[in-house]
C-alpha cells in the first residue's frame, strides 16, 4: 500500500479518526500467538517473555517468543480477563498485584489444570504452552517475580536477564556507560550458553550481529512517532497503543513488520501534509498519557477526543530515537548488538538538547540528581496542553513517580495534569462516568495555563 | 556508649522511644550521619569513613500527608511514610542518604527524595536482581562507584585495611545478633519477639560500635533472666519485609503465642550472614549483600547450567532455610505478614505456603496497611492459628 491508496480525510461517524494501516499491522502482532500455537504443534520451543529482552538471541536459536503482559493487554481490552483475574486470586495471589501478571498467573493455573492445554475461549487463540520463561529486571520486578511465580503451574526453566537501570546521577559516572555495555555484553553471552546447553544446539551468530532490520523497525516506528509533533497532530494514542507491540517486543520477522511500520508511516505523513487529525473534531487540546492504558475501557478516549481532546504523546512506550553510530567496526557481533540497543544518558542528553541547555541539564543531574527540564522535554516538543495520569492500583513501577512528574512539567513548563485512578486489566477499578466529568472540569484548567504559558512567553 | 541506664535492656527501650536522640548527639559533636533505606546499602563503607548509618523508618502513629504530594495512595505505605517524615524535616538531621534498588518503588523514592527532601549527600546502588558470578562482579563495580563518591564527599581515601576492620567490626554485630537469637530457642524463649524487635530496631538506630557494646549487655542481662517470658503454646516464626515498631508483635504476643524466629529485614534476614573476608574486600561484599541477603527482591538461580530442576527444588532453593529455622527454634506456626502493596513479598506468599505446608507448618497470611488501626482485625486471624497450632 502507498500514500495514494490510503483513504484520507475524516470520518465524521467516529470521533477517533483510526489509522487503516494500523489494523493490518495490529493483525499481523496477533498472529504472535498463532506461531506459538503453531511451534508448539511442530515441536519448536516456544518462551514465554517479558519486555526488554534479547528476542532476536531466541530467534536466532529458533524458539518463539511469546509475550504475556501482551497477551494481559488482549485480554483486558476483548474483556476477557475477569476470569483469569479471579483464578490469580483464589490462588492467593494479592489482588493488588499486576493486572498483567495476575492474568497471565490464572491462566497458567487453568492450563496446568488442562496438562497444558490452551484454556477453553481464551482470548485470541490463547497462548500455547511454554518450554521455558525468560524474564527481565526492566522497569518493574513483577517482570522477574512473575515468571518465578508461574514455577507453580508449568514445569519449565525460568530464565532472568538483567535490565541494568542506575540513577540518573550515578549513570554520569565517568566508564559508568562503558562497564554497563561490558556487562550487557557477558550477560547476554552467558544466556546463549544456557540456551544451548538448554537446547542441545548452537548460536547462529551471523544473526545477532545483523542490527540492520532492526535498526530500520526502530526507525521507522521514531519517526512516525514524530511526525505526532505537528498541529493538528495526525496519529492519536489509540492508535500509537494499538500498533505498538511490534516494535516493542521485536517479535516475528523484523523485515516484515519494517514494511507494515513504513505503510504507517506513509499514511501518517500523508496525514501531516493534508493537515487531518487523528480525532474527527477540531484539536482543542494536545495530552500526554502518562502511565499505562486502562486496556478495558479505551473506548474513554473517544468519548475524550469528543471534546477535542487529541492525545499526541504518552511517556510509556514512547520510541527513542535510534542509535546512530557506526557499529561496523565492532567485531564482537554481541556487542554490536548491545551498543545499537542501550545509549548512555549523556549522548541522549547531547543528541536531545542544544548543546548549551544540555550543559546545564548534565549539570543539574550531577549536583541535585535530577533535571525537571529534562523530564518534561516532550511536553514541551509535543506542545501538550495537560497530561493524562494514570495511577494504578496494580501497577506500582509505572503509578510512584506520577506525582513527580505532575510536579515537573507544572514547574518547567506550566502544563497541568488530571489525576484518573484505574488499572490496566481491573475493569471495575476505572470509573469513565466520574472520568469524564473531572475531564470536563479539567478542561478550564488548561485554558487557565494556556494564558499562563503565553504571558510566561512560552512557545505553545 | 556506656550504659547510662544501668542495664541494656533499659537502654534498649530509650533507643527505642527515641530513636535519633543519638545520632543527633553525634552530629553535635561533628560526625557525619547517613540515612539508609532497606538492608541493601553497604554499611561496612560507610563505618570505615567514620559516617555513622541510620537506619530509616516510618511512623505508624504519624498521619501520612506530605507524601501525598509526591506518591500515590497505591504504592507501599512504609516507604509513603519514611518519605512523609523527611518532607516534614523529621530526618534534617541526615547529612546524606544512601539507597538501593530494593522494589520498584524504593528505587524510584530514592529519585523523589532528591526532589523532595534532599540532602548534601545522596546515592543510589542499583543492585542486580539475579546472583550469577557476573552479578556479583557488576554489584562490585557499582561498590566502587559508591566508594568514589563517599571519597569524594568525606574527603578521605577508602582503604582495603580500613574496609576489612569495618567488616569485621559489623561481622561482630551479626554474630552477636545470632547469639541473642540463639536465647529464643529454649521453652519458653529467655527474650521475647517484642523485646527483640526493639534491640534490633535500637542497633539500627547507633553507631555500630555502640551497638555492639549494647548488644553485649543485653546478651548477658537475658542470660541471666529467670522465667520473664511466659511459656506459650504457639511458637511462631513471622516472616516479611519490614516491621519497625513493635505494635504487630505485640498484638501476637498477646495472644498464646510468642515469636521465636522471624525472617524479616530488621530482624534476622539482615544479621544471619557475614561478610567473607576476601583479599579485596569488595568481592567479599559483593557476594554477601546479593547471595547471601535473602530477600525475595533477589531471584535465586537454579537452573543456569540448563538442567532444569522443578518446583520441588525451586521451593527448596528458596526457602529451605525457613525449614531450618523452623526446626532449630522448634516453630509450629509461621505469619506471613505484608504491608498492602509490597509486590516481591506478595509474589511469594502462594508459594511460601506451599512450602510451609510441604513441611507441615501451620501458617496464615496477614496484609496490612501499616497502620495500629488496621491490626485489631487482624488479631481474630491469629487467634485462629493459635488455636490450630493448640
Amino acid at each position: 500500500m502507498t500514500a495514494a491508496n490510503i483513504v484520507k480525510g475524516p470520518s465524521p461517524n467516529r470521533p477517533l479518526n483510526r489509522l487503516k494501516s494500523m489494523y493490518e499491522l495490529r493483525a499481523y502482532v496477533d498472529k504472535m500467538y498463532e506461531g506459538g500455537r503453531e511451534a508448539e504443534d511442530e515441536g519448536k520451543p516456544v518462551a514465554w517473555c517479558m519486555l526488554s529482552i534479547p528476542t532476536p538471541i531466541l530467534t536466532a536459536m529458533g524458539v518463539e517468543a511469546v509475550f504475556p503482559e501482551n497477551y494481559g493487554t488482549i485480554c483486558a481490552s476483548s474483556g476477557g480477563a475477569a476470569p483469569f483475574l479471579e483464578r490469580a486470586e483464589a490462588e492467593g495471589f494479592p489482588s493488588h498485584m499486576c493486572g498483567y501478571c495476575r492474568n497471565g498467573l490464572g491462566y497458567a493455573a487453568e492450563m496446568a489444570d488442562l496438562n497444558g492445554q490452551v484454556p477453553h475461549g481464551a482470548p485470541g487463540g490463547g497462548m500455547s504452552r511454554p518450554t521455558l520463561l525468560v524474564g527481565s529486571g526492566a522497569v518493574c520486578d513483577a517482570r522477574y517475580k512473575f515468571f518465578q511465580a508461574l514455577g507453580r503451574y508449568l514445569d519449565v526453566p525460568v530464565y532472568i536477564i538483567e535490565s541494568p537501570a542506575a540513577g540518573q546521577r550515578e549513570s554520569l559516572m565517568e566508564g559508568a556507560y562503558e562497564r554497563t555495555v561490558q556487562f550487557l555484553v557477558k550477560e547476554y553471552k552467558e544466556f546463549v550458553d544456557f540456551l544451548e546447553k538448554f537446547l542441545g544446539k548452537k548460536m547462529d551468530w551471523n544473526i545477532i550481529g545483523e542490527t540492520q532490520t532492526e535498526k530500520e523497525l526502530d526507525t521507522v516506528w521514531w519517526e512516525t512517532s514524530e511526525l505526532r509533533r505537528v498541529r493538528p497532530c495526525p496519529m492519536n494514542s489509540r492508535d500509537f497503543w494499538s500498533s505498538m507491540s511490534g516494535a516493542l517486543y521485536k517479535a516475528g520477522d523484523a523485515k516484515e513488520m519494517t514494511v507494515l511500520y513504513t505503510k504507517m508511516y506513509e499514511e501518517v505523513k500523508d496525514r501531516v501534509d493534508n493537515k487531518i487529525a487523528g480525532i474527527n473534531r477540531e484539536e482543542k487540546y494536545r495530552l500526554t498519557f502518562q502511565g499505562l492504558p486502562p486496556w478495558h475501557s479505551l473506548s474513554f478516549f473517544d468519548k475524550l477526543a469528543d471534546r477535542g481532546w487529541n492525545f499526541v504523546h504518552e511517556y510509556s512506550y514512547h520510541p527513542h530515537k535510534p542509535v546512530d553510530i557506526d557499529l561496523s567496526h565492532i567485531s564482537d557481533p554481541m556487542e554490536r548488538y548491545v551498543r545499537a540497543n542501550h545509549q548512555s544518558l549523556e549522548s541522549v542528553i547531547d543528541r536531545d538538547f542544544e548543546p548549551e541547555e544540555a550543559a546545564i541539564i548534565k549539570d543539574e543531574i550531577r549536583k541535585q540528581g535530577y533535571s525537571s527540564r529534562f523530564a518534561a522535554k516532550d511536553v514541551r516538543d509535543f506542545k501538550c496542553d495537560g497530561a493524562f495520569l494514570h495511577p494504578m492500583l496494580t501497577c506500582r513501577a509505572f503509578t510512584a513517580p506520577l506525582y513527580l512528574f505532575q510536579k515537573q512539567i507544572m514547574d518547567v513548563y506550566k502544563v497541568p495534569s488530571l489525576v484518573l485512578e484505574g488499572d490496566i486489566v481491573d475493569l471495575t477499578l476505572f470509573d469513565p462516568v466520574e472520568g469524564l466529568k473531572k475531564a470536563e472540569a479539567f478542561e478550564e484548567t488548561m485554558d487557565y495555563y494556556k494564558e499562563v504559558r503565553k504571558k510566561e512567553g512560552l512557545e505553545w | 556508649m556506656v550504659n547510662a541506664a544501668g542495664t541494656g535492656l533499659i537502654r534498649v527501650k530509650e533507643i527505642y522511644r527515641n530513636r535519633e536522640q543519638r545520632v543527633k548527639e553525634l552530629k553535635a559533636e561533628g560526625k557525619t550521619i547517613i540515612g539508609y533505606l532497606c538492608i541493601y546499602p553497604v554499611l561496612e563503607m560507610l563505618t570505615a569513613l567514620d559516617l555513622v548509618p541510620y537506619r530509616m523508618f516510618g511512623d505508624m502513629d504519624e498521619t501520612i500527608t506530605s507524601a501525598d504530594d509526591y506518591l500515590p495512595t497505591m504504592v507501599c505505605p512504609f516507604l509513603r511514610s519514611v518519605l512523609d517524615l523527611g518532607i516534614k524535616g523529621k530526618y534534617d538531621f541526615l547529612d546524606g542518604v544512601v539507597m538501593a534498588h530494593i522494589c520498584d518503588v524504593g528505587a524510584r523514592l530514592s529519585h523523589i527524595w532528591d526532589v523532595a527532601v534532599k540532602t548534601p549527600y545522596s546515592h543510589f546502588i542499583d543492585v542486580p536482581h539475579t546472583d550469577r558470578k557476573i552479578s556479583r562482579e557488576r554489584l562490585k563495580e557499582l561498590l566502587q562507584d559508591f566508594q568514589e563518591t563517599l571519597e569524594i564527599f568525606t574527603g578521605k581515601k577508602l582503604t582495603p585495611a580500613g574496609l576489612k576492620e569495618s567488616i569485621e567490626l559489623h561481622n561482630r554485630q551479626r554474630a552477636m545478633v545470632r547469639e541473642l537469637y540463639d536465647l529464643k530457642k529454649p521453652d519458653p524463649p529467655l527474650i521475647s519477639g517484642t523485646e527483640t524487635l526493639q534491640v534490633m530496631i535500637a542497633i539500627n538506630s547507633i553507631p555500630v560500635e555502640e551497638g555492639n557494646n549494647l548488644l553485649k549487655e543485653v546478651i548477658s542481662e537475658v542470660k541471666e533472666r529467670g522465667d520473664d517470658v511466659p511459656k506459650k503454646s504457639a511458637r511462631l516464626l513471622v516472616w516479611g519485609p519490614v516491621i519497625d515498631d513493635i505494635a504487630l508483635i505485640e498484638m501476637i504476643e498477646s495472644l498464646d503465642a510468642t515469636v521465636v524466629m522471624d525472617d524479616t529485614c530488621v530482624g534476622s534476614r539482615n544479621f544471619f550472614a557475614d561478610v567473607p573476608l576476601t583479599d579485596d574486600p569488595l568481592d567479599g561484599l559483593a557476594y554477601r549483600y546479593l547471595e547471601e541477603l535473602k530477600c525475595p527482591r533477589t531471584f535465586r538461580e537454579s537452573n543456569t547450567d540448563g538442567v532444569h530442576r522443578g518446583y520441588q527444588a525451586d521451593l527448596e532453593a528458596r526457602f529451605g532455610y525457613l525449614g531450618d529455622y523452623a526446626k532449630e527454634w522448634n516453630v509450629n506456626g509461621a505469619i506471613l505478614q505484608v504491608p498492602r502493596y509490597c509486590d516481591s513479598h506478595g509474589y511469594e506468599v502462594p508459594q511460601l505456603k506451599d512450602y510451609f505446608e510441604q513441611i507441615s507448618l501451620p501458617n496464615i497470611y496477614l496484609e496490612h496497611d501499616y497502620s495500629k488501626a488496621a491490626l485489631a482485625p487482624l488479631k481474630t486471624r491469629v487467634q485462629g492459628l493459635t488455636e490450630i497450632i493448640g
